[in-house]
């Protein structure tokens, strides 16, 4: 096996600094996007308070069905006199200011049990993920200018050094996540219905994750960042599936700390190493060990044992034209094998030849005229 | 940062197949998917069609990425710049070349040269069109007119 890859850590001003770290093992775990989506629909469910409407909506009457005979529906109507709403329908959902069908209880199931298993699975898939820049740029992060992809600083930039947002700005300006922070700010937009009511008034586009060791960077940074519009914190060992895959989409733009980046081996250990911190946890093994699907395929092994193609050769034809046989000789020939004895023999020409026809004789002329 | 066994050209575009920023998809035109991949060239939503670039910026630039490393965007992608005076046939040769030699993308050569074309294309002044001379009674009242 080749060395372990390296990531090279970046000083605060984007540069390299000499320095390199080993690539974590989380980071060959297996990227399956489909156990992404499914743990982020649970997990996103979770935050969910319960509503539902009053247990008495439409139910506040005395309404009593008045039977058959009265040329009326069945329905309850309200009793007594004296105002319009006597004598009207009440209670059904079809009614005015009947209860709702099937009216939402608060006792719905609001959230999902999830195998931790599986949680812990996402999230490896979800931090393997963020170290491909194709998956970046599909999710639509700005790393044009990102010097490296997974991004690691010294964490000597932070650990109580850096306290002030307008550091932090440069900071993420150095490293090249300036065009992210403008895709943010541009991206402020009012939301659409109801939620603007709700304090989700505005709706914007995530920028860059920035994951801290809080034993060694310390937490100052936090207060440092959390004003720049899209951006977040998290530390290490509290990495949540929401804000690495958001949406269920994979790829989120992550800013680690080197402190954080070499504490990843400890959180997730290996495939063969147990976790240190999360218990009876091993990196889940890719499937294929090779993901290069075309080079598998092509593959002196495979090929070598590959057997020939049956039947003739034969080009499959695109979208063409379609020819006509009867006017186009040579498609003629593709359809009818015959078609070129037929020609050259020149059947089509040739008259039926049998002579003469014979007289029909006496016995026929004899039944014919009756006699 | 050497590459990573667990990803591959095919598991990206299984992945981003259906999710991608890049990807516009419409209703019409019998659900027409296309890129706005800046290094697609053709524009068109698919496994292949990844990239060389000819944009407009008074000449043509030409992006490639290069096969070294994938994991660094910053340095991952050469631009050639072809000034407005450079000559078309010039800038054909020179994308050509950098299509099809050194084994980037040789099936791509005549999607770029294409680009090329149509880039300069849309790049020319457009021509006056004269004004069409007056017929029939037009003719007579611009006849009266100029009397």
């Amino acid at each position: 096996m080749a060395s372990r890859p390296t990531v090279s850590i970046a000083t605060a001003e984007g540069k390299a600094s000499g320095a390199t770290a080993p690539l974590p093992s989380v980071f060959s775990a297996p990227i399956r996007s489909d156990i992404v989506q499914q743990v982020h629909a649970g997990m996103a469910k979770n935050k969910r308070q319960p509503y539902a409407v009053s247990e008495k909506a439409g139910e506040q009457t005395s309404a009593e069905s008045w039977g058959t005979g009265r040329a009326v529906a069945r329905i309850p109507r309200v009793s007594g006199g004296g105002t319009h709403r006597a004598g009207q329908a009440a209670f059904g959902n079809q009614c005015r200011s009947g209860r709702m069908f099937a009216p939402t209880k608060v006792w719905r199931k609001w959230h999902q049990k999830i195998n931790l298993n599986q949680k812990r699975f996402a999230t490896a898939s979800a931090l393997a993920a963020s170290s491909v820049p194709a998956l970046l740029f599909a999710r639509g992060h700005r790393v044009a200018k990102v010097p490296e992809v997974p991004l690691v600083v010294e964490s000597k930039t932070f650990g109580g050094a850096l306290t002030k947002t307008k550091a932090a700005i440069a900071l993420l300006q150095a490293i090249g996540a300036g065009d992210e922070l403008v895709k943010v700010q541009k991206s402020k937009k009012l939301r659409a219905g109801k939620g603007k009511l709700r304090n989700r008034r505005f709706r914007q586009r995530r920028g860059p994750l920035v994951v801290y060791n809080p034993e060694t960077d310390g937490k100052d940074l936090v207060k440092a960042f959390r004003n720049i519009p899209g951006v977040e914190t998290s530390s290490v060992f509290a990495l949540n599936l929401l804000q690495l895959a958001p949406g269920g989409h994979v790829g989120r733009f992550l800013v680690w700390t080197s402190s954080a980046f070499e504490a990843l081996d400890k959180v997730y250990g290996s495939t063969t190493t147990p976790s240190a911190l999360k218990k009876d946890f091993l990196l889940p093994s890719n499937s294929v060990a090779n993901a290069d699907l075309a080079r598998l395929i092509n593959s002196s092994e495979i090929q070598s044992v590959l057997r020939a193609p049956k039947g003739e050769a034969r080009t499959k034809r695109g979208v063409v034209q379609k020819k006509n046989p009867l006017r186009n000789k040579q498609v003629m020939l593709r359809l009818n094998p015959y078609a070129a004895a037929y020609s050259k023999q020149k059947l089509g020409q040739t008259k039926v030849d049998e002579g003469k026809p014979t007289r029909a004789g006496d016995a026929f002329n004899k039944v014919l005229s009756q006699e | 940062m050497s590459a990573v066994t667990n990803v591959s050209n095919e598991l990206v575009w299984q992945i981003t197949r259906n999710q991608n920023s890049y990807l516009v998809r419409r209703n019409t035109g019998g659900g027409s998917q296309f890129s706005r991949d800046p290094l697609n060239l053709v524009n068109k939503h698919s496994f292949k069609a990844i990239g060389v670039q000819a944009t407009e910026n008074g000449g043509v630039a030409v992006t490639t990425k290069k096969a070294a490393n994938p994991n660094k965007p910053a340095q991952n992608q050469v631009t050639v710049n072809y000034g407005p005076n450079a000559g078309n046939r010039k800038i054909y040769k020179g994308v050509a070349s950098k299509t099809a030699q050194n084994g980037y993308r040789a099936d791509l050569r005549e999607e770029a040269v294409a680009r090329v074309s149509a880039v300069r294309r849309s790049q020319k002044a457009k021509k006056e069109t004269t004004p069409r001379k007056p017929r029939g009674s037009k003719a007579v009242q611009a006849a009266e007119k100029a009397e």
